[in-house]
């Protein structure tokens, strides 16, 4: 791929914007206050955009438009039924314990509630997490960076890769160096804008190649373009999930598990300038997070239903055939390119002899087919802006929680602030590093990596009860927070060795102590451990904090729900109220829902 | 913080919405928008970013909420350390 002057002009303004921002920043940055929780000053809309930006990245983008391809429309759920009802849930029931606790991370909360063991876990388990994550992101960049060819020419092919990890890594350290947890959230939000002002073209192009929402049905499966049929039974949806694991598992346990406790988010709506604010900031991130399958999903749809152009100007270019779906069996796969092996460069075939498409290049290729120069480095600044905020994030909530629940709480107790905040920048160095070699890592043992994920996934599944217990129940018990969290990690772990998915070996997969059960489809095999590992914890929690000493009432006001004040909203007006909003979001999600039935 | 999003925010559309513009104008009818299939996105979405950046921007330039005497900021407010 060749680029002009013009694609590389518009993404250097965003970089020289990005760094500009956190240069503004660094004379604000006096406190370890304004550098972790940006002096908690900052208004809800703004917190309420770094909120889902946080989240959108590269996993996100790339990954829920290969989802959208591979499965079709149903992928939305992970957005309508795998993120709305929990986002309003913490808004509404949780903010107010996380910014009144004056907490300043969630781990902390934690020590507030529980206990120093239970903080101790959680914070842990939590640093380790997020580096893997940033480090994941940047291999993720950089390889596609490498397979776009985006560099070639200006530097040789073999140093693509690493020029582009340690860009990226620069650039992110750079300004959370400087700016802190404001420079995180300042960019977030100039990437939220750009994010859409890249694809949202892109989408609208790509829909008049398809011939609009009706083409796209009249190309693919009925499977592919209905969210909600056929999913009374895991046979009948592309997803291979039936409705009580989705609604349950994904819905419930792994949502509300992932919205209402992941620091790396929380945090954003915590930096907000009033309780008001933070309950607002997650209702404010659901509004437009409800419309994002359309950006990120649709694509990966239209890349399967449409086909190449054969001339520039053609008329099959302009109207679009259907001919994608017309091999018998074959899944429609449209512009999507085969995967192939990176050593060989030949075609990759699976046990069955038939193509594998590579369905993570659905937007890449979706951008080089249908931008011309100038637009097409608005799409590629769009890429990019995902990935380095994915990044950001992780490494804000790592500096945090480094900073307050490890250093502070085990190594050195009675620092001074301006120490504390040295530390903090020296965490994101520290951050940043780690992640580079936990991105090395995933190019030579890409099976360590995804085992290091499904370990993390065992210990976050059974996370959620804990605090749904802590905030709701005030008998809950420290020790009972432990041992719970501990037990529900450890189901998890046995409910993945005894079954396996359809189709696949004992291993990483699942089965490695004996095969007792099948799932239909890995994603069935995902939500049942969660769900398991959520009623284990929730039911050994209770079991022991029955037999432990709960703590006196007096020491959990603004811990637990009916010892705490309700949140006064006497002086708003009925449509500033958080409720109203609430409300709002809910309508929306019924109607997105039954459009797309 | 004493930096408003709006008015960088407001700048960046400003300026790329501003290339865009340009060069879709320079380049009107050329070979290379048979991809977007005949339409000149560079010119249209160009403006259209323009112009939301101008709006933002003014805005930002018009409601400094730093410098809001009704609303103090945490900071501002009397008994709040970080002076």
């Amino acid at each position: 791929m060749t680029l002009s002057i013009i694609d590389w002009l518009i993404m250097l303004v965003y970089f020289v914007f990005v760094l500009g921002i956190g240069f503004a920043l660094k004379r604000y940055m006096r406190t370890s206050n304004d550098f972790f929780l940006a002096g908690r000053s900052i208004p809800a809309w703004v917190c309420g955009l770094a909120f889902i930006s946080a989240n959108l990245g590269a996993q996100e983008v790339i990954g829920m438009a290969a989802s959208g391809a591979k499965y079709g429309i149903n992928t939305s759920h992970f957005y309508w039924i795998g993120a709305i009802p929990a986002m309003i849930f913490v808004g509404i029931f949780m903010m107010p314990f996380y910014y009144g606790s004056k907490a300043r991370s969630v781990p902390e909360f934690l020590r507030l509630r529980f206990d120093e063991k239970t903080r101790a876990v959680n914070a842990f388990s939590f640093a380790i997490m997020t580096v893997l994550s940033s480090g994941i992101s940047m291999y993720a960049m950089a390889l596609l960076i490498q397979t776009l060819g985006l560099f070639r020419g200006i530097i040789p092919d073999q140093y693509i890769f690493h020029v582009s990890v340690f860009l990226s890594a620069i650039i992110v350290l750079a300004y959370i160096f400087l700016g802190g947890l404001t420079s995180a959230i300042y960019n977030e939000v100039l990437q939220f804008f750009l994010i859409v002002a890249g694809f949202a073209p892109l989408v609208w192009i790509g829909m008049r190649n398809a011939g609009g929402w009706q083409g796209i049905r009249h190309t693919l499966p009925a499977s592919m373009t209905h969210s909600w049929r056929g999913m009374a039974h895991a046979n009948t949806n592309t997803l291979g999930v039936e409705w009580i694991g989705l609604s349950m598992g994904l819905g419930f346990v792994l949502s509300f598990g992932y919205w209402c406790t992941d620091f790396l988010v929380i945090q954003r709506a915590m930096a907000a300038d009033s309780e008001t604010s933070a309950r607002k900031v997650p209702l404010i991130a659901a509004i437009p997070k409800m419309f994002f399958p359309f950006l990120v999903i649709l694509p990966g749809l239209i890349a399967v239903s449409i086909t190449p152009h054969e001339a520039p100007g053609s008329p099959a270019a302009i109207l679009g055939s259907p001919s994608a779906a017309s091999v018998p069996g074959a899944p429609p796969h449209g512009i999507v390119p085969q995967k192939t092996d990176p050593l060989s460069g030949k075609p990759v075939l699976d046990s069955h002899g038939k193509p594998v498409y590579n369905y993570d290049l659905a937007i890449p290729v979706m951008l080089l087919h249908f931008f011309p120069t100038g637009i097409l480095g608005l799409g590629l600044t769009a890429l990019l802006a995902s990935f380095m905020s994915g990044m950001a994030g992780n490494v804000t909530a790592f500096n945090t929680v480094w900073t307050y629940d490890i250093y502070q709480a085990y190594i050195n107790k009675r620092a001074t602030d301006a120490h504390y905040l040295w530390m903090g920048r020296m965490a994101t160095i520290g951050g940043i590093l780690l992640s580079i070699a936990a991105a090395y890592a995933a190019t030579s043992f890409n099976n360590i990596m995804d085992a290091l994920q499904l370990v993390f996934s065992f210990v976050n599944a059974p996370l959620f009860a804990t605090f749904l217990l802590g905030m709701f129940w005030k008998r809950t018990t420290g020790h009972g927070a432990f041992t719970g969290l501990l037990s529900g990690t450890f189901a998890a772990l046995l409910h993945h060795g005894l079954t396996i998915p359809a189709d696949t070996a004992p291993g990483i997969h699942g089965g490695w102590i004996a095969v007792v059960h099948h799932y239909p489809s890995d994603m069935a095999q995902n939500f049942w451990t969660a769900i398991f590992a959520f009623s284990v914890n929730l039911i050994v929690t209770i079991a022991v904090s029955l037999v432990t000493r709960p703590r006196p009432d007096h020491e959990l006001v603004g811990l637990v729900y009916s010892l705490t004040p309700k949140p006064v909203e006497n002086h708003l007006e009925w449509y500033q109220k958080s409720s109203t909003l609430a409300f709002a979001v809910l309508g929306m999600l019924v109607i997105l829902n039954l459009v797309f039935a | 913080m004493g930096l408003d999003i709006r008015l960088p925010l407001g700048l960046i559309f400003l300026i790329i919405g501003g290339i865009m513009t340009v060069y879709g104008f320079v380049t009107r009818g050329s070979e290379i928008y048979s991809r977007s299939l005949g339409v000149n996105l560079n010119l249209g979405w160009g403006l259209i970013m323009f112009l939301f950046g101008l709006g933002m921007y003014a805005v930002g330039r018009r409601q400094k909420w730093q410098d809001d005497p009704v609303n103090p900021r945490p900071w501002e407010r009397k008994g709040t350390s970080g002076h």
